[in-house]
C-alpha cells in the first residue's frame, strides 16, 4: 500500500496533466512564434532566374532580361514600390546611409503588395534606342523598360580607366507608411553597371 | 445683268462649296487622325492616374486593419497586385501620351481597389467574430483549468480524510 506522499505525487502529477491538457487551446490562440528579425528584401536575378548571366555589355537595337525580387520580412502585409533610374557614373547614388533616394528622375514603377514571408519576382526587360558615340563621349536618347518606351537623353564620358561608356540602372526599394500615408525609400537599393557599346 | 450677276452667282457658288468641302474633309481627317486627342485630355488622364494610386494606398490601408483584426489577406494581396499592375500600365500609356488609355487602365485599377475595400470590410468583420469565438476558446479553457484544480484539490481532502480513517481503523490493536 502506497504512503501519504506517494498519494501526493499521483495527485499532483494528475493536475499538472489534466492542466496542461486544459491550457491547450488558450496556447494556440494566445502563443503566436515571436517573427524575430523585421526587414525587406530586394534583390536582383539573371535571365536564368540565377544569380548569373547580368548583362553587362549593352548596345541599341538588343533585348536584354533580368528579374527583380523583393521580400517581405516585416511580420505583416507591405506595399512596396520598385522604382528603376538610370544613371551615368557621376549622377548620385541613393545613400542608403542617411536614407535619401536618387534625385534622378524615376523612368519605371513596380507596384508591389506582399504578405509576410511572401516573395515577388518581376522581369525587367530593357533595351536601348538612339544611341550615339561621339569623340569620348556617348549618349542614350530613349530606353525602353518593358512594355514603354522613356526618354532618357543620358550622356556618359569613356571611362578610360576601365575602358567603356557606363551606364548604371538602378532600382530603389519603396515601402508604403501608414503612419504618414506616403510611400518612402526604403534604404534598399541595386545597381546594374552596363557599358554601352556600338550595335554590330 | 441678271443672267451675268446669276451666272457670277453660280461661278463663286460652285468655288465656295467646293472650298467647304475641302475644309471639312480636311478636319474630318484631322480628327480621324488624332483619336485619343478627342477622348480624353491629358488632365482628365492625370486625375483618374492619380485616383488610382490613392484608391490603390486607401485599398491597402483598409487590408492592412482587416490583417490586424486577424483575417487571412492573401487573396486581398493577389488583386491589389493586379490592381497596381494596372496602375503601372496606366502610367505607362501617360508616359507615351495615350491618354485614352491611361484613363482606362487607371479606372479599371481603381475599380480593382474599391472592390478590395468592399470585401476586406467583409473579411474583416469575420475576422472580428472569429477572434470573438477564439476568446470564448480561451475564456471556456482557463475556467475549466480552474475548475478542475479545484475539484482535484477537493478530492485530495476527500481522500487524505478516507486514508486517515482507513489507517486508524486497520490500526493493530493489543488484546487481552
Amino acid at each position: 500500500m502506497w504512503s501519504l506522499a506517494e498519494y501526493r505525487y499521483v495527485f499532483m502529477v494528475a493536475g499538472l496533466i489534466g492542466i496542461i491538457v486544459l491550457s491547450i487551446p488558450s496556447a494556440l490562440v494566445l502563443v503566436h512564434p515571436s517573427g524575430g528579425e523585421r526587414f525587406s528584401e530586394l534583390y536582383v536575378l539573371g535571365s536564368g532566374h540565377t544569380a548569373e548571366g547580368y548583362p553587362f555589355n549593352v548596345s541599341a537595337g538588343e533585348n536584354y532580361l533580368v528579374y527583380l525580387g523583393v521580400g517581405d520580412r516585416l511580420g505583416s502585409a507591405a506595399y512596396y514600390e520598385v522604382v528603376l533610374k538610370l544613371r551615368n557614373s557621376s549622377e548620385p547614388l541613393p545613400n542608403a546611409t542617411s536614407g535619401v533616394a536618387s534625385p534622378l528622375p524615376v523612368l519605371y514603377r513596380y507596384e508591389v503588395f506582399l504578405t509576410d514571408g511572401q516573395t515577388w519576382e518581376g522581369a525587367l526587360n530593357f533595351s536601348f534606342s538612339d544611341v550615339v558615340f561621339g569623340e569620348n563621349v556617348s549618349s542614350v536618347g530613349m530606353m525602353r523598360v518593358n512594355d514603354d518606351w522613356v526618354v532618357v537623353n543620358k550622356i556618359a564620358a569613356w571611362d578610360s580607366e576601365n575602358s567603356g561608356y557606363f551606364y548604371e540602372v538602378i532600382a530603389e526599394l519603396w515601402l508604403y507608411d501608414s503612419a504618414s500615408s506616403s510611400l518612402s525609400f526604403n534604404d534598399r537599393f541595386i545597381a546594374l553597371w552596363l557599358n554601352m557599346t556600338a550595335a554590330l | 445683268m441678271s443672267a451675268q450677276v446669276l451666272g457670277m452667282g453660280r461661278g463663286l457658288g460652285l468655288r465656295y462649296w467646293l472650298r467647304i468641302v475641302t475644309v471639312v474633309a480636311i478636319a474630318v481627317c484631322l480628327l480621324a487622325s488624332l483619336p485619343r486627342v478627342s477622348g480624353v485630355s491629358a488632365e482628365d488622364a492625370a486625375t483618374a492616374v492619380a485616383g488610382a494610386d490613392h484608391a490603390l494606398q486607401v485599398a491597402f490601408v483598409t487590408v492592412v486593419d482587416t490583417e490586424r483584426a486577424g483575417g487571412n489577406v492573401s487573396g486581398l494581396i493577389a488583386r491589389l497586385n493586379e490592381a497596381g499592375s494596372a496602375l503601372t500600365s496606366a502610367r505607362g500609356a501617360f508616359d507615351a501620351e495615350n491618354y485614352l488609355d491611361a484613363a482606362s487602365l487607371a479606372a479599371s485599377s481603381e475599380g480593382l481597389a474599391d472592390g478590395v475595400v468592399a470585401d476586406a470590410g467583409v473579411l474583416k468583420e469575420d475576422a472580428v467574430d472569429q477572434v470573438a469565438g477564439w476568446w470564448m476558446t480561451v475564456l471556456f479553457s482557463v475556467v475549466g483549468c480552474a475548475v478542475f484544480v479545484m475539484v482535484l484539490f477537493l478530492e485530495w481532502r476527500r481522500f487524505v480524510r478516507f486514508h486517515a480513517d482507513r489507517l486508524s481503523g486497520s490500526r493493530p490493536e493489543v488484546v487481552g
